[in-house]
């Protein structure tokens, strides 16, 4: 692993812009708020959030589905944010997706063939022969066979439709695959299946992953680290283990705390101790200020009117939080460093 | 076992006969469009006479040995002139259709996918177009364009275009947002090779139908225009002139609109036939009508006639539910009866939780479905009993078990704002079960429903009550789905995977409440969930169940300390948080296997590691306290003891 990071995301916006009154006023919604993100050469780093987090918005820009509204993403030595939505073949090849849902993600009028060699139609100048041979050669990548190249889609189970996008986003050896909630679809039993032959190309082919999900324990499975969002804003970054087993944040922690237990003694005692803490403010979201502040248990003066910046956390990492404020601010020194 | 073979000869003999019946149709279709086709290129050699030879002295004669379909008006052979109108007919289809199609379908697919100013524009015109009577913009264009049958053709082509323009546009409206298309953008595919190659295949089967509806269209769209004398000019024959010259001689000669008349309706009705029967063929398997790869086990091996075989449910005097040797079959789409649910044994007391736990196709969902009476149509309960509150479930007529659910028996949806009507505030959806139920009158059901809503914590209860699902957050909508379930009081509540639409802190919220509205109210609940560490927080017990069967039973704390089935143990193993960082993770090989498609004997053997050969055979669920089916359960348990 190199120093030098693949993908660099700097004070990135996005917005989107809801129509209201009758299309005569648009409002803006920001969806990603000044997120910092590095992935480094067959790094995987996981993003972690609940739902409206702004997590698939970030997956959407790096793809290019969305064209960020300020901020910089840099891949390689690209400017992403200046192409907009339209990227050159020699970025579109480097940087593939694999969706959530495999059942809406594959085509269902194209077979198995047509799908895994449509991006090498598109990128390379490879004949009929050896677009068929390479196809071979991924869905063996995946553990399917020959045999399968001319069913459909819909022939398949849910775990064998997510190796075929799996085969898909491999066929012109990307440098980053974004993997969307890749496998939130699918029976926990198959589900570990996928995980490992996520783990195997990384390890075989040194692809870098930006790991969209939800689930904590799981992201934190498969990613050397984690970045946690909360409302448009990264809170909490470092590494995977870290991360997990020692928050930072206090939302990282709320997070953790609330993904239910295999241990029915263990998940009581847990209700107990909530039960026994007091009950939370239900207004969530705050103008001003640290946007978890209404949810926070540690939420201080400070906290309504001053925005947390990054401050660094021992055992790596960093969390904007002002429990961490005497580490030291991140953000001046990375401001300091950048001429 | 007889009932059940007449059962399937029935299923098997209905198959045939739709079978022949499609088969009759497409070769009646095929046939006749084929004699239209081939009239129509050897017109010249086939005809008797010339159509266009008159003999005013035989005119207007009946059907006779020399004249088949008798003579017109000016003594013209009318199977002659039929003949030749076949290849008018076919020169009409095609040539308006095709551009139809041509003008149509490429603009659709652009307006479609570019959207914006170009939409407006184009459907804005198209709406113009067809506020006006289809045959008065014929009239118009024909006006401009002169008349004569190409020149009718492209008039009717124009304006049959704005149907396939429509339809194109909104194929691609839906399809633009499927995921498939993201993918297509992401592996680089330029607009036109996205719209071309990855859209335009799933327009086919709608296109094909609006194909066949055009041709009958245009059909009878230039008989009307060749009635009207704009179409096919005098002499020539066309079945729009021959019914044009039979209307003037109604009186004299009824039999002249006869042939014409049966020509068009045979034609037109055989190609929207035949346009359904290729619609069918080639529909994208939205049925997943799959045939499974491995053989299926005949499935009247593999189930005991009813439970006879096994350990039968500990009873416990304070049931609320109790389910025996349950059995649900689906018809599947061609016909044949598919078991999904067998040999399902369950009982919750009150105030107990009782998780179902499984995968998808396990039939976790069906059997609370089936607890209600409302698998819907296609399936149907076939063995067992549903005891609630002492009562027999599957013998109550339809109208007493309406009163049985929401009195007795509520149940709550995974995804609250689906299950919620948008039409009618969240308050009004609650009060209208109270009222319909128990007779509430609408003062008191509205105090009740505030009562509840502040019940299931959500505060200012009085403003929410008045919002619509749409405004409420997904945790917020789920609590009101509870306290529309809970506002009859009922004594079992039915939980279908409740907190899986949500995010995990709202997770856990949603199920304090469970657990504190059950204190409260002393309801049974039956939680269905995926989830193994969902059901570790919520229930006291827990069946898990595989393939339509109930593969274990336990006390939530004996089945997560020492899990006795192999599935069982694969499905801890495999839970994120069980085990550690390093790859690669465990796993259970195979996938879970589709209903009709189960092996024989023991449904997991396929993919158990301790398989041995007595697998091969049913297994009964064993046990006292605590049940399993499986046949080395007791050796599993000891080695995990070690």
């Amino acid at each position: 692993m190199s120093d030098r990071p693949l993908l660099e995301i700097t004070d990135l916006w996005v917005t989107y812009w809801a129509r209201s009154n009758f299309g005569l006023r648009r409002k803006p919604f920001h969806a990603v708020r000044g997120a910092n993100l590095s992935v480094r050469p067959g790094e995987t780093l996981g993003l972690v959030g609940e739902s409206g987090s702004g997590k698939s918005s970030i997956a959407n820009t790096v793809l290019g589905l969305v064209p960020p509204t300020s901020g910089s993403v840099r891949f390689g030595d690209d400017e992403l944010a200046e192409m907009k939505t339209r990227y050159p073949s020699a970025v579109r090849n480097q940087i593939q997706a694999v969706f959530q849902d495999p059942f809406s993600s594959l085509n269902p009028s194209m077979t198995v063939e047509d799908i895994l060699t449509e991006p090498l139609r598109v990128h390379t100048t490879m004949n009929r022969d050896e677009r068929r041979a390479r196809a071979v050669e991924l869905l063996k990548l995946v553990s399917l066979s020959e045999e399968h190249l001319g069913r459909h889609p819909h022939q398949f189970s849910g775990g064998q439709r997510q190796r075929i996008a799996i085969a898909s986003a491999l066929a012109l050896e990307p440098k980053l695959i974004v993997l969307d909630e890749p496998v939130s679809a699918l029976d926990v039993s198959t589900q570990n299946q996928i995980i490992n032959l996520l783990y195997e190309r990384r390890d075989a082919s040194g692809i870098a992953y930006l790991l969209i999900a939800h689930d904590l324990a799981l992201v934190h499975h498969i990613s050397d680290r984690i970045a946690v969002m909360y409302l448009g804003h990264i809170v909490e970054e470092g590494p995977s283990d870290r991360v997990y087993k020692s928050p930072a944040h206090p939302y990282t922690k709320a997070l953790l705390d609330a993904v239910p237990l295999l241990d029915p003694e263990a998940q009581r005692k847990r209700r107990a101790a909530r039960r026994a803490a007091p009950a939370q403010e239900a207004s969530r979201v705050a103008a001003t200020g640290c946007p978890y502040r209404n949810r926070c248990t540690s939420a201080m003066s400070r906290c309504q009117t001053e925005m947390p910046s990054a401050y660094p956390i021992d055992g790596g990492g960093t969390a904007n939080c002002f429990l961490f404020a005497d580490n030291g601010n991140v953000d001046a020194m990375r401001k300091r460093a950048v001429p | 076992m007889t009932l059940h073979s007449i059962d399937k000869s029935v299923s098997r003999a209905g198959r045939s006969r739709r079978l022949n019946a499609s088969f009759v149709i497409t070769v009646f279709a095929g046939s006749v469009l084929a004699l239209l086709v081939f009239l129509a290129l050897f017109a010249d050699w086939i005809s008797p006479y010339d159509p266009l030879q008159q003999n005013l002295i035989d005119a207007m004669q009946g059907p006779s040995a020399v004249h088949w379909l008798g003579t017109d008006d000016l003594g013209r052979d009318v199977l002659s002139r039929l003949i030749h109108g076949c290849r008018i007919a076919v020169i009409a289809a095609a040539e308006a259709t095709s551009i139809a199609l041509i003008l149509g379908v490429p603009l659709g697919l652009f307006i479609g996918y570019r959207g914006g100013w170009w939409d407006w524009i184009v459907m804005r015109l198209v709406e113009a177009v067809v506020s006006i009577p289809g045959i008065m913009v014929a009239i118009v264009i024909i006006a401009i364009l002169g008349t004569g049958l190409h020149r009718a053709m492209i008039a009717l082509g124009i304006l049959f275009s704005t149907s396939f323009l429509r339809l194109a546009r909104g194929v691609v409206l839906a399809e633009r947002e499927e995921v498939y298309v993201r993918s297509a953008r992401v592996v680089g595919a330029s607009d036109s090779r996205i719209l071309l190659r990855h859209i335009f295949p799933n327009i086919a089967p709608p296109l094909i139908v609006q194909i066949t509806l055009t041709v009958g269209a245009v059909l009878l769209a230039e008989a009307g225009l060749s009635f009207i004398g704009l179409g096919v000019q005098p002499p020539n024959a066309s079945w729009g002139t021959m019914l044009n010259s039979a209307a003037s001689y109604m009186d004299l000669d009824w039999f002249l609109a006869v042939p014409p008349g049966i020509a068009i309706i045979a034609t037109v009705l055989s190609v929207n036939l035949l346009g359904d029967v290729i619609r069918d063929a080639i529909g994208r398997g939205i049925a997943v009508k799959v045939k499974p790869e491995t053989p299926a086990a005949r499935f009247d091996a593999v189930v005991p006639a009813a439970s006879t075989a096994g350990a039968t449910l500990p009873e416990r005097e304070d049931d609320v539910l109790r389910v025996e040797g349950l059995q649900v079959m689906i018809s599947s789409r061609d016909g044949e009866e598919v078991p999904v649910i067998t040999d399902l044994s369950l009982g919750i007391a009150k105030g107990e939780t009782l998780g179902l736990v499984g995968e998808s196709g396990s039939g976790k969902t069906l059997t609370g479905l089936s607890i209600l009476g409302l698998i819907g149509a296609g399936g149907r309960t076939t063995h067992g009993s549903i005891m609630l509150n002492g009562k027999e479930l599957r013998s109550l007529t339809e109208r007493q078990m309406e009163q049985v659910r929401g009195n007795e028996v509520a149940m709550v949806f995974q995804d609250p704002t689906t299950s919620l009507n948008p039409a009618f505030t969240v308050g009004n959806q609650i009060a209208e079960v109270l009222r319909t139920k128990k007779g509430f009158s609408q003062k008191d059901a509205w105090d009740r429903v505030i009562e509840l809503i502040d019940r299931v914590g959500i505060p200012r209860p009085e403003e929410r009550a008045k919002a619509y699902p749409h405004e409420l957050s997904g945790g917020m909508a789920q609590r009101i789905a509870i306290a529309r379930a809970l506002s009859c009081n009922p004594s079992l509540l039915i939980a279908d995977e409740p907190t899986t639409a949500l995010d995990v802190t709202v997770q856990q919220e949603i199920l304090d409440l469970f657990r504190d509205l059950q204190d409260e109210f002393g309801m049974a609940i039956l939680f269905v969930t995926h989830d193994l560490a969902v059901a570790a927080d919520i229930c006291d017990r827990i069946s898990v169940m595989y393939a339509g069967e109930v593969v274990e039973m336990a006390e939530v704390d004996g089945l997560f300390s020492a899990p006795r089935h192999p599935y069982t143990r694969g499905l801890l193993s495999a839970m994120p948080h069980a085990s550690d960082r390093n790859p690669p993770l465990p796993t259970i090989r195979g996938s879970v296997p589709r209903p009709g498609s189960w092996p024989a004997g023991c449904r997991f053997s396929n993919r158990c590691d301790f398989r041995t050969g007595s697998c091969d055979q049913r297994i009964p669920l064993a046990g006292t306290e605590r049940l399993v089916r499986c046949v080395r359960a007791g050796e599993l348990e000891r080695e995990g003891a070690r």
